[in-house]
């Protein structure tokens, strides 16, 4: 009978290994997880482990009861009274495997918390997939199911064994698992919607602008979105990536249109060519959608264009989508503004940034017309002491105010910001348009990046008969920003700061590759769904693919490959067919002419022999212990030559 | 197991029967050395096999939900690992040869262990190999290649006679304990058990010299030779006082001497009892007549055995009372 409250050492051999898979489970959630769920965790894997070395008793039922539900209730507060959600999920998981810990006493118990250990590990694919991703995910399974073989096992074997054991199996499963992959039917739609905790995947631009909101994004290198154009990709100054316009300010902040206070779609005319181009975009949990500037008409599902051109999603971007879409370069916007509309885009809090206004109508006064007056305003951005830098001083109440007359030091933000409001204050319309400048090709994959750190705010500015005009004021401060790129820009201010120059050419060339790499991984692995699917199998010569045709495919595949493996299983079982110290054996049978009966051991036989007289019991004796050892026996090789001479002199006894 | 499975049983016995037998007929006897074919093999899921079904099913769903196709590589490696532990699982068994390697009588009430040699000839290690009777388990192994290993199989006995092993089953769970795959054997095993010695035997009739005549207490007193249950007619000199007033248990001393006499254990005159009293009486002086090296002789009534000592005596004797009116019992 086993003691029903105390260790017996019996997991000794298993439960390392299930702690390391667990361990391995939870390594990405880590960093999201509570760090009391870690804590807990980690501190009941490491009493679990000297209860079993140390042959001490679990904690009493009571005990583990009251842990219970202080666990669940803290999981429950501290993602918010929610328990949907991959947040909440793996939280939920690390917390019942540290429970399950607890009470795991016998060998088979630990199935739970391997079963947890896979969960995990699928936990933290929908959190994030890198390239990285997939080794993670054959490591963590080949981790739980070597801890699996060592759990159902009794006799322990070496853990090296274990591992190759489970190893095999995983190489016999791959192929199963690329047969699968490939050919189970992909569909679009999900069933139902349950978050990928928003505030995670939550990136790039946010739906407002203050001071200091993009300049905080502009060192993140992560990629925004890729393009393929169609033909030739445009000029790097008319790269100006459209996002959200912005037309609301109430002194410090810009704010998109509320539909409800104003409906009125800006009028669009387009001319020239039309630039065709492919976009994936990165999830950012937010709707907008990125397009050159002017957007003319994109096939992404479930996206409109806004009332100032602005293309959206009706979803969250949660996760990564690809989409085409068709652009002008050239084009005229709303050259006729009723009047309602002016005086919504002349809109400025009073009692705010009066030195701005001042200064505002001051120029408008001296300069000639309003294209002269922009100009002015740029020329002074440009001659006086403005600097463009990452890190601009903080700013208080009036920030329009203290950045054009105090600091003078600021990012496109507070450039497009100040601008905006010197064109409003003088009587002209302006607004604010949020995206991205730039976008810098790679020659190794005929494409083009756009990172975080192109994040940009721009201006448009209405002008009599010419309409919206796009005005950018950080070109006057930056020239180099919008023609070199932001990376550019900001490396080389990096550089200068730390006494170097810009960085080698070998390391971009590196991250241009693995960007390069990234991307195809992003085509073909994270992007496979049901388009791509179709393409690829209809590349493979299967016409018109449909789920009936692949599943059948599937299943036709799946049972040539498990009749391959199962012959190959079931060689390494066979005992050796042509094993020569048995065809030996078979000579001396042969020459003491006397069969064995079947079933009969070698030593009976040999016993036969002797007694009924065929041969001497010597001879018999020393083919049979030989042939024992050649068959058996590790080392096989001397002692077949030793069976050979034997029974080549063996001589049967003819009466 | 859970209570509410407990109603279950019966169905399950029903169902297990009705295989066996269907395997039997299909299969037909074994040899005293059988090698497994693939075809007598027969797998289904463990209970963790189809949670872990189960837990696959769930994956996929969520990775078609997230359409996560990182998350679809993961569970389709998981599928394929079950699908290939099921056929790993079945070829765990294929050609192990199974022989049965001898089973030593016993008395009723003890239990009867049939030793069955498992031979891996193969280059690959068998794992978690199990031999299952009814009730009674063997141990757990795995065999080495090249390796025979003895398992045993120990049958709980209540009666005397013959006791046959009609079926028993090896077993294996290896990889993951997905699956189980076994494979019944057929050999007809029989295995002996003895009538057991009465505990509160009368003592046995009194010794007959080689002349005929009574001689009491003849057993030879040279060689001490151990204790035994103090019995009525057990001389007090032969009393072990000593130990009776440390521990209050009445012993006899038993001394092994050079006996010349002989003693005959005859069934009509055990005093009292019906057949199976009798027979238990009987193998209680035998047992103990045994050990102390004299010569005894049995009477049944439709056999003798000649007073004379030693195991292959000692084995006669018992097998005939083991058998003693069972019919075929000499098959």
């Amino acid at each position: 009978m086993r003691r029903r409250s105390g260790t017996d050492g019996a997991l000794l051999a298993s439960l390392p290994w299930t702690l390391a898979a667990l361990a391995f489970a939870v390594a990405p959630h880590v960093q999201y997880l509570p760090a009391w769920i870690t804590a807990t965790l980690f501190a009941c894997a490491a009493a679990r482990w000297q209860m079993e070395r140390k042959r001490w008793r679990l904690p009493p039922a009571w005990a583990r009861i009251v842990l219970s539900l202080l666990c669940f209730a803290g999981v429950f507060a501290s993602f918010d009274y929610t328990i949907s959600g991959v947040g909440p999920g793996s939280a939920l998981l690390a917390v019942m495997a540290a429970l399950k810990l607890l009470e795991t006493r016998q060998r088979r118990d630990q199935f739970v918390l391997l079963f947890i250990s896979v969960f995990l590990v699928m936990a933290a694919l929908l959190r994030e997939q890198y390239v990285w991703s997939l080794p993670y995910l054959v490591a963590g399974l080949g981790l739980t199911m070597t801890a699996w073989l060592r759990m159902s096992s009794v006799a322990a074997e070496p853990a090296r064994a274990s591992f190759g054991a489970a190893g095999r199996l995983l190489l016999y499963a791959a192929p199963l698992a690329l047969a699968m992959w490939i050919l189970f039917p992909r569909i679009a739609a999900p069933f139902w919607a349950v978050p990928i905790d928003k505030s995670e995947t939550s990136a790039g631009l946010n739906d407002h602008m203050s001071p200091g909101d993009i300049s905080s994004l502009s060192l993140s290198d992560a990629v925004a979105f890729r393009v393929e154009f169609e033909g030739k990709p445009p000029a790097p100054s008319q790269r100006y990536w459209r996002g959200l316009v912005l037309d609301r300010f109430n002194g410090r902040t810009w704010r998109g249109r509320d539909p409800t206070e104003l409906d009125a779609r800006d009028e669009l005319q387009v001319y020239g060519e039309p630039v065709r181009y492919q976009v994936t975009m990165e999830p950012t949990g937010q709707r907008w959608v990125y397009a050159l500037d002017i957007p003319y008409r994109s096939n992404l599902e479930d996206s409109f264009m806004g009332q100032q051109h602005e293309l959206a999603s009706a979803q969250p971007i949660d996760q990564r989508v690809a989409y085409s879409a068709v652009s002008y370069l050239q084009y005229r916007i709303d050259p006729a503004l009723p009047g309602f509309m002016k005086s919504w885009f002349l809109r400025l809090p009073e009692d705010r940034n009066p030195r701005t206004a001042e200064l505002a109508r001051t120029m408008r006064r001296t300069a000639g017309s309003d294209r002269e007056f922009i100009e002015d305003v740029l020329q002074k951005f440009h001659e006086e002491a403005f600097y463009y830098t990452l890190e601009p001083p903080p700013l208080g109440a009036n920030p329009v105010d203290e950045f054009l007359f105090e600091t003078r030091r600021g990012f496109c933000e507070h450039y497009a910001s100040a601008f905006a409001v010197m064109m409003r204050a003088a009587g002209l319309p302006a607004r604010i348009v949020l995206g991205y400048q730039g976008g810098e090709i790679n020659p190794l994959g005929q494409y083009m990046i756009v990172r975080q750190s192109d994040a940009h705010a721009w201006t448009e500015v209405w002008l009599e008969g010419r309409g919206w005009e796009r005005v950018d004021p950080t070109a006057a401060v930056a020239p180099a920003r919008i023609e070199s790129g932001m990376s550019g820009a900001v490396l080389a201010g990096i550089g200068a700061r730390w006494g170097l120059d810009a960085p080698s050419r070998l390391l971009h060339r590196l991250v241009l590759t693995w960007d390069v790499f990234n991307a195809r991984w992003n085509d073909w692995v994270l992007g496979y769904g049901p388009e791509r699917q179709n393409a690829f199998l209809q590349s493979l010569g299967m016409e018109r693919p449909d789920w009936r045709k692949m599943m059948l495919t599937l299943t036709g595949i799946l049972v040539i490959l498990v009749t391959v493996i199962s012959l190959l299983l079931l060689r390494r079982y066979r005992p050796p067919r042509r094993d020569p110290a048995a065809r030996l054996y078979r000579q001396f049978t042969r020459k003491a002419g006397v069969d064995p009966a079947r079933g009969e051991s070698p030593r009976d036989y040999a016993g036969r022999l002797a007694s009924a007289g065929v041969a001497s019991v010597e001879a018999v004796e020393r083919v049979t212990v030989h042939y024992l050892a050649a068959r058996y026996g590790p080392n096989n090789r001397r002692e077949l030559e030793a069976l050979r001479t034997a029974i080549s002199d063996f001589a049967a006894v003819r009466r | 197991m859970p209570a509410r499975l407990q109603t279950l049983l019966p169905i399950r016995a029903a169902i297990r029967g009705r295989a066996a037998r269907w395997a039997q007929r299909r299969q037909g006897p074994d040899d005293a050395v059988t090698r497994l074919r693939p075809a007598r093999i027969y797998i289904l899921p463990t209970g963790v096999g189809l949670v872990y079904a189960l837990m696959t099913f769930a994956m996929l769903l969520g990775s078609m939900n997230y359409n996560n196709n990182l998350s679809f590589v993961l569970t389709f490696l998981l599928a394929g690992l079950g699908l290939v532990s099921m056929h790993q699982c079945q070829r765990n068994l294929v050609d192990l040869e199974i022989g049965f390697a001898g089973v030593d009588p016993v008395f009723a009430g003890e239990s009867i262990e049939f030793r069955i040699a498992i031979t891996n000839s193969a280059k690959s290690r068998r794992h978690d190999l199990q031999l299952s009777a009814g009730r009674a388990r063997s141990d757990i192994a795995d065999l080495a290649p090249g390796e025979s290993r003895v398992f045993t199989l120990a049958l709980p006995t209540e009666r005397r006679g013959r006791v046959r092993l009609e079926r028993f089953g090896i077993r294996t769970r290896f990889p993951f304990e997905l699956f189980r795959a076994w494979s019944w054997l057929h050999m007809d095993l029989q295995g002996l058990v003895y009538p057991a010695p009465a505990d509160d035997a009368p003592p046995p009739p009194a010794t007959q010299s080689a002349h005929g005549h009574r001689q009491h207490d003849a057993r030879g007193e040279e060689d001490f030779a151990g204790f035994r249950q103090f019995h009525d007619g057990d001389s007090p000199r032969h009393v072990a006082w000593k130990a009776y007033a440390r521990s209050g248990e009445l012993l006899s001393k038993q001394f092994a001497g050079a006996d010349t006499s002989s003693q005959w254990f005859d069934f009509d005159e055990v005093p009292l009892g019906d057949t199976e009293e009798r027979l238990s009486v009987l193998a209680r002086w035998i047992v103990d007549a045994d050990r102390t090296h004299r010569d005894y002789g049995l009477r049944l009534p439709a056999a003798a055995f000649p007073p004379a000592h030693g195991d292959a005596h000692r084995h006669r004797c018992l097998e005939a009372l083991a058998l003693f009116e069972i019919v075929g019992a000499r098959a």
